[in-house]
């Protein structure tokens, strides 16, 4: 059980490690775009049967428009997760 | 560094409760709290440590458990090479590089002076890896009751999505981005997230920088 806590920790540290060292390292494009729009959609919309889109939609809407009012990242990620919960309680 | 902690608080909201899942889950399990606690310890990557466990708990091989893990982490291979233009990573970067570190730095990082860089991104780094082991303890140690208030649990861990939101706003008319994120997408919905985030990795990989 240990050996495979080391296995992991150790795996998961060369997978982050080695591309970023590489001497000759891929070039990376456009994968940090990509990667950011990927995990933006894997973490917002859970797979269905999903009743749950609408109020993540919702909390992202206030999401976005806090972002546009405060233009501060961190009070408008508070504000999304706050409206995300009170949507919760309807 | 300061600045870097500052900024990491979005995420620190929303890995404190999932932390803490992650720690009952592992005391549900049955696992001592030294290994749940050393498994965020040296691992810090959610979905392969869930998994780790998970599979164990279902009497899966330990070996054969690892190695799932690290098919789930096959796509932090990625985030180093984009963020190479602005950050040369060392080994405790490398450590600390997990799917939000990356996503805030690729946004922060090109707006900062190259000396202040480093020291921005270990403080993002640290302010995360402080919240991932802190409610991992607490959950380990039973204090799973703490998020019971209602909706908080829920509340807290959607300030992941609102963070994504926020940071991919930017990449929204970006093609490439876009046919990887549907890719990835449909891979989720398919119960296939690990593979999909992998080839929206590979696809942006290869698709063109656009001119301006």
């Amino acid at each position: 059980m240990t050996l495979a806590l080391f296995l992991l920790a150790l795996g998961t540290f060369f997978l982050r490690f080695l591309p970023w060292r590489a001497e000759r390292s891929l070039k990376a494009g456009q994968a940090g775009p990509a990667l950011v729009v990927a995990l933006f959609l894997v973490s917002a919309f859970s797979p269905p049967p999903s009743s749950e889109w609408l109020r993540a939609a919702l909390a992202l809407l206030g999401t976005f428009l806090g972002a546009r009012l405060t233009g501060n990242l961190g009070v408008s990620v508070f504000l999304g997760a706050g409206l995300y919960g009170l949507l919760g309680f309807l | 560094m300061k600045q870097g902690l500052e900024a990491a608080w979005p995420i620190a909201l929303g890995y404190f409760p999932v932390a803490v899942a992650f720690g009952a889950l592992g005391a549900q399990a049955g696992l001592g709290y030294l290994w749940i606690q050393f498994t965020s310890l040296l691992v810090f990557a959610g979905a392969s440590q869930f998994a780790l466990v998970g599979l164990m708990a279902q009497g899966v091989p330990p070996l054969l458990a690892a190695t799932l893990g690290l098919l789930l982490n096959l796509r932090h291979a990625f985030y180093g090479p984009a963020l190479r233009p602005y950050l040369k990573g060392g080994p405790l970067e490398a450590f600390l590089l997990t799917d939000e570190v990356f996503a805030l730095a690729l946004r922060a990082l090109p707006g900062l002076s190259p000396e202040k860089r480093r020291g921005f991104f270990l403080g993002l780094g640290l302010g995360a890896y402080l919240s991932w082991n802190l409610g991992t303890a607490l959950g380990a140690l039973g204090a799973k009751g703490l998020l019971a208030w209602p909706r908080l649990g829920e509340a807290l861990s959607f300030a992941l999505p609102a963070l994504f939101l926020l940071l991919a706003l930017p990449h929204l008319r970006n093609p490439v981005a876009l046919l990887a994120g549907g890719i990835a997408l449909a891979f989720h919905m398919l119960g296939q997230t690990a593979w999909g985030l992998f080839l929206a990795g590979g696809i942006g990989l290869f698709g063109e920088r656009r001119r301006p």
